[in-house]
C-alpha cells in the first residue's frame, strides 16, 4: 500500500499523542462516573474533541502546529487524531463536547445558514455536547425502516418516537435526529433539535462498558419543529436529504470508529508488553501476531480514510475495516487477559477497564453483519479484493 | 435443582447460582481460586469489594489461601456448566428477540448470517457439554473449555445487537462468566502452556491463529 502519513499527519499525530498522555487515570475516573468529564474540560485533549471538524474561520484559535493550521476535517487526519485520542482512553474521548458525528450530518445535509448557526453554537465559549440520534429501540440502525414520526402540525411539525443507543443524548445541548415525514425511504428527514425543547426526555443507559460514551436513550413527546430545523429542507430535493445524510454520516465516520477500535487495541496490547516484559516463547509470538494485524489494520484504515478524502467512497472497503477493527480490539483484550495471568481482570484496573470497552465497536456504526453484507457484495462486483491496490 | 437458563439474567439469582458452586464444591463455605481470590455474593462473603462491571450484590474478596485440590476440582466443574447455562441463555434471549424483531417483511430470525451464529452456538453449547462429560478432567481440558465458551458467547451476544451491551442484560452475564473463568480457571502463567501442547486447542478467538 501506498504511504499516506504525510509529515504533516505525523505533527498532528504527535500534537495528540501528547494531549492523550494523562488521560488513563480519569478514564478509569469516567468508569466510575461519567459524568467526571465536567471536571476535565480544561484539558487540552478537550480542545482538540471541540474544535474537531469545527471550520477553521469559527474559531478564535484554530489548531496551529509548526505553522500548519488543522480543522481535523480531513477524514484521515480526523482517523489519526481519534486514534491516538483513543489510545489514551476512548470513553474520555467520546465523552467530550463537540460536533462528532452530529457535525457530519450537517456538512451533508445542512444549508448555508443552519450549518453558519451550527458552527457558530459549537465555537461558543461554553462546552457544546451533541448527539447523533438514529437507532431505534425496534429497528435498531436501519434508517430506511425507522419510525419516529414528524407530524406536520400548523407551520411546523411535532416530533414523535424513541431512540436508543445514543451517545451523550441525556448531556447534550443539541443534536440530529433522524425521523420519518412521509412513508417511504425520501420520506425520511434530519432534524436539527434542542435538547431544552418541550418533550424531549433523555436518559443514561447503564452499559457493560464505553461509559465516557454516554450512552442513552431519548423519548420525543409532541416536540415541536420549526421548518428551518430540517436539514436542507430549503435548499435539497427529498431525494437528496434524510436517509442520504445518514448514510453519508456513517460511511464517513466508520473509519473514525476504526481508528476508536485501533488505538484501543494497541493501547491494550502496549500494556501487556509492559507489564510482562518476559513472556514465554508462545505467548510471545500470540502478541506478535496480534500486533501484525494491529499494523496491517492500521495501514489499510488510512488508506481507506485517505480514499474517502480524495472522493473515493469505497463502501465495502469501509465496512470491511471497520469490522476488522472491531474485532481487533476484541480479540486483542482476550489475548490480553489470557497473557496476564489468573485474576488479571480482577487485579489490572485498565485491562479490566479495556476489556470491557472494546466490546461497544462491534454495534456502532453498523454491526458485524451488515458490514458483511457490504463485504459480500464488494466481492460480488470486484472491488473489495480484486481492484488494484493504491 | 437447577432453574431455566433464562433467570440468570437476573442478577440475584445469578449470585444465588454462583453460591450453589461453592455450597457443592465447600459446603457452608467457600472456594478461593489459586490467585487466592473468591468471588460469591455479598451475602455469602460477608463483605468485600464489588467486581468490576458486576451487579452490586456480587463482590471480590482475597483469602490467605487457595482452595483445597478437591474443592477447586468441583467447583471447577460447576463453574463451567454455569457459564454453559449463560451462552445457553443469552442464545434463548436472542433467539426470542430476533423472532420478535421485524425486518424487509420477514423476522430476523430467516437472515442466513443469523442462523448460521445460532447453529455455531448450538453446536459449541453441545460439544462444551460432552467434553464436560468426558472422565478425567484436568485444568487444562477445562481452561480450553471456557475458551471455547467464552468464544460462542462472543459470537452470540453480538445477535443482541446494542441491546447486548447494556448492564441489565445478557452482556453482563457474559462478562461475569468470562470473569469468573479469568479467576478460577486460568492455569497461568499467561495461558500458553494450554494448547501450546496439543497444538490445536488454542482458538482463533483470541488470536492464537
Amino acid at each position: 500500500m501506498a504511504e499516506v502519513i504525510t509529515p504533516r499527519i505525523e505533527a498532528l499525530r504527535a500534537h495528540v499523542r501528547e494531549a492523550a498522555g494523562d488521560l488513563r487515570t480519569i478514564g478509569l475516573e469516567l468508569d466510575r462516573d461519567p459524568t467526571a468529564i465536567d471536571r476535565w474540560l480544561h484539558l487540552p485533549a478537550v480542545d482538540i474533541m471541540r474544535s474537531c471538524t469545527v471550520p477553521a474561520e469559527y474559531l478564535t484559535n484554530p489548531l496551529r502546529i509548526g505553522g500548519e493550521t488543522y480543522d481535523i476535517r480531513s477524514c484521515l487526519e480526523h482517523a489519526v487524531t481519534i486514534e491516538e485520542l483513543s489510545y489514551g482512553d476512548a470513553g474520555f474521548m467520546l465523552a467530550c463536547p463537540g460536533p462528532l458525528m452530529s457535525g457530519a450530518a450537517v456538512d451533508a445535509l445542512g444549508d448555508d445558514k443552519q450549518r453558519h448557526a451550527y458552527y457558530q453554537r459549537l465555537a461558543r465559549p461554553e462546552p457544546t455536547w451533541t448527539f447523533f440520534g438514529l437507532t431505534e429501540p425496534a429497528k435498531g440502525s436501519a434508517a430506511t425502516e425507522l419510525e419516529t414520526a414528524l407530524v406536520p402540525d400548523g407551520d411546523g411539525f411535532r416530533l414523535t418516537g424513541q431512540k436508543r443507543y445514543v451517545g451523550n443524548a441525556a448531556f447534550a445541548q443539541l443534536g440530529v435526529v433522524f425521523c420519518r415525514r412521509a412513508p417511504g425511504p425520501l420520506g425520511i428527514e434530519a432534524v436539527l433539535l434542542d435538547t431544552d425543547s418541550p418533550g424531549f426526555h433523555a436518559e443514561l443507559i447503564e452499559t457493560v462498558g464505553l461509559r465516557g460514551a454516554r450512552i442513552s436513550a431519548i423519548r420525543f413527546q409532541d416536540v415541536r419543529v420549526e421548518r428551518s430545523q430540517i436539514l436542507g429542507y430549503e435548499s435539497l430535493k427529498p431525494s437528496r436529504r434524510g436517509l442520504v445524510g445518514a448514510i453519508r454520516t456513517l460511511q464517513r465516520f466508520r473509519p473514525v470508529l476504526a481508528g476508536t477500535a485501533l488505538g484501543l487495541s494497541r493501547a491494550v496490547l502496549d500494556h501487556v508488553r509492559t507489564e510482562r516484559p518476559r513472556l514465554s516463547r508462545v505467548a510471545r509470538l500470540r502478541l506478535e501476531a496480534a500486533q501484525d494485524r494491529l499494523a496491517a489494520a492500521r495501514a489499510r484504515n488510512y488508506q481507506v480514510a485517505a480514499a474517502i478524502d480524495a472522493g473515493q467512497v469505497r463502501l465495502d472497503r469501509i465496512a470491511g475495516v471497520k469490522t476488522r477493527a472491531a474485532e481487533l480490539a476484541e480479540q486483542s483484550t482476550l489475548l490480553a487477559a489470557d497473557l496476564l495471568g489468573p485474576a488479571a481482570l480482577l487485579e489490572d484496573p485498565l485491562l479490566d477497564k479495556l476489556y470491557r470497552d472494546a466490546r461497544a465497536f462491534e454495534f456502532m456504526e453498523g454491526t458485524g453483519h451488515i458490514q458483511r453484507l457490504a463485504v459480500f457484495q464488494g466481492v460480488l462486483k470486484g472491488t473489495f479484493l480484486d481492484q488494484p491496490e493504491n | 435443582m437447577t432453574r431455566p437458563a433464562d433467570t440468570l439474567l437476573d442478577p440475584a439469582l445469578f449470585a444465588a447460582e454462583l453460591d450453589a458452586c461453592h455450597e457443592q464444591a465447600a459446603p457452608g463455605g467457600l472456594v478461593a481460586s489459586r490467585s487466592r481470590w473468591v468471588l460469591a455474593s455479598r451475602q455469602r462473603t460477608g463483605g468485600g469489594r464489588p467486581v468490576p462491571g458486576g451487579p452490586s450484590g456480587l463482590v471480590a474478596v482475597q483469602h490467605d489461601t487457595p482452595g483445597g485440590e478437591r474443592e477447586l476440582d468441583v467447583f471447577a466443574g460447576r463453574l463451567l456448566h454455569l457459564h454453559r447455562r449463560a451462552v445457553r441463555a443469552v442464545l434463548d434471549g436472542a433467539l426470542a428477540r430476533l423472532d420478535q424483531r421485524v425486518s424487509e417483511g420477514a423476522t430476523l430470525l430467516n437472515r442466513q448470517l443469523v442462523r448460521g451464529v445460532v447453529a455455531d452456538t448450538a453446536l459449541a453449547l453441545a460439544e462444551a457439554a460432552d467434553l464436560l462429560d468426558l472422565p478425567g478432567a484436568t485444568a487444562q481440558r477445562r481452561w480450553r473449555i471456557h475458551r471455547d465458551l467464552r468464544a460462542a458467547g462472543r459470537a452470540v451476544i453480538k445477535l443482541h445487537g446494542a441491546a447486548g451491551f447494556q448492564a441489565a442484560g445478557p452482556g453482563r452475564l457474559l462478562h461475569l462468566a468470562e470473569l469468573l473463568g479469568n479467576t478460577y480457571l486460568h492455569p497461568g502463567p499467561d495461558g500458553s502452556s494450554v494448547g501450546a501442547a496439543d497444538g490445536s486447542s488454542v482458538g482463533s478467538e483470541a488470536l492464537d491463529g
